[in-house]
């Protein structure tokens, strides 16, 4: 971190769930008062405030995406979280067909086909309507909870394997897209009026 | 304002300091504003969410102003009320005061 600049992966949080519209004045507001406070008190009370203005700020700013025409962002949603199933669906097959299925095989290999395709997915809502990786994201959390409630894996996993599913899945659809994202095109867009 | 709509509260108190700050301001200044004069200490992402509540209702409008580099070459977007917004506020303050009007002689003793 520069002197005087202001968290690095804060602002790529705020970034990743600020609307279009508001990302640039906003950041930048934050960005001023950061300064201001880092030249006047210390750098290090100016990091805290910047942590704590960006962690308050990501409810407000995702309330706001899920407000936004909610009734597309779910449609969207829907929509991919049905080639979500697809793809997990031929993923498992394939691993099954051309993989000896074995309890062990299955349980190393179930978090990565899991994670790839929430993390695609994620990657395509966010392409088509930002808002509907929110609504994408709650779908994979609910569907990883009722397989775990149904107990839907038979092979007997500890505790955190099924916590890191549950967590890492929502969180890979969200996150996926804004490390991915195009940042020429970012630039643009926010230069639109 | 549609008959029955009213603000908010936090719509209410961020229209009420835009109003308070002459012209036009950033999300910033409304931030500190409502802070300096209710302590309140509230997200400049809450802000942002409202004011952009409060356009969508046609209450405020915004304009871009020039990027400088103290904001990181980043543009700030200036922010001031509309003549349905202070219709808006003046619809609230009536509603609140008619609602609260006779209930001062009964907390005195509270």
């Amino acid at each position: 971190m520069k002197r005087n600049s202001p968290p690095a992966f804060a602002c790529w949080l705020l970034e990743s769930v600020i609307p279009v519209p508001y990302r640039e004045a906003m950041l930048g507001d934050l960005i001023e008062e950061y300064t201001l406070r880092a030249e006047s008190a210390s750098p290090f009370t100016a990091s805290r405030w910047f942590w704590s203005q960006a962690w308050r700020s990501v409810p407000s700013m995702m309330w706001s995406w899920l407000r936004r025409d909610w009734l597309i962002s779910v449609s969207i949603a829907i929509g991919v979280y049905i080639v979500m199933g697809t793809l997990k669906l031929a993923a498992d097959l394939a691993i099954s067909k051309f993989v000896a299925p074995r309890p062990m095989t299955e349980v190393v290999l179930a978090p990565v086909v899991f994670l790839a395709t929430t993390s695609i997915s994620g990657c395509m809502a966010a392409r088509i309507r930002p808002g509907a990786t929110i609504f994408l994201a709650l779908m994979a959390m609910i569907t990883v909870a009722v397989s775990i409630v149904l107990k839907v894996c038979t092979i007997p996993v500890p505790w955190w394997y099924q916590f890191g599913f549950l967590t890492l899945g929502p969180l890979s659809v969200l996150l996926t897209p804004a490390v991915f994202r195009n940042e020429q095109t970012r630039v643009l867009t926010d230069r639109q009026p | 304002m549609k008959r029955g709509e009213l603000l908010g509260s936090l719509e209410h108190i961020v229209l009420l300091a835009l109003a308070r700050l002459d012209g036009s301001a950033h999300g910033m200044i409304v931030r500190r504003e409502i802070e300096d004069r209710t302590g309140r200490n509230i997200s400049i992402g809450a802000v942002y969410a409202t004011l952009e509540r409060l356009e969508a209702k046609g209450y405020v409008s915004s304009f871009t102003g020039e990027p400088t580099p103290e904001r990181g070459g980043r543009a700030k977007r200036l922010f001031r009320v509309e003549a349905a917004g202070k219709r808006a506020l003046q619809v609230s303050e009536e509603t609140i005061r008619s609602m609260s009007a006779g209930l001062k002689s009964r907390w005195e003793g509270i």
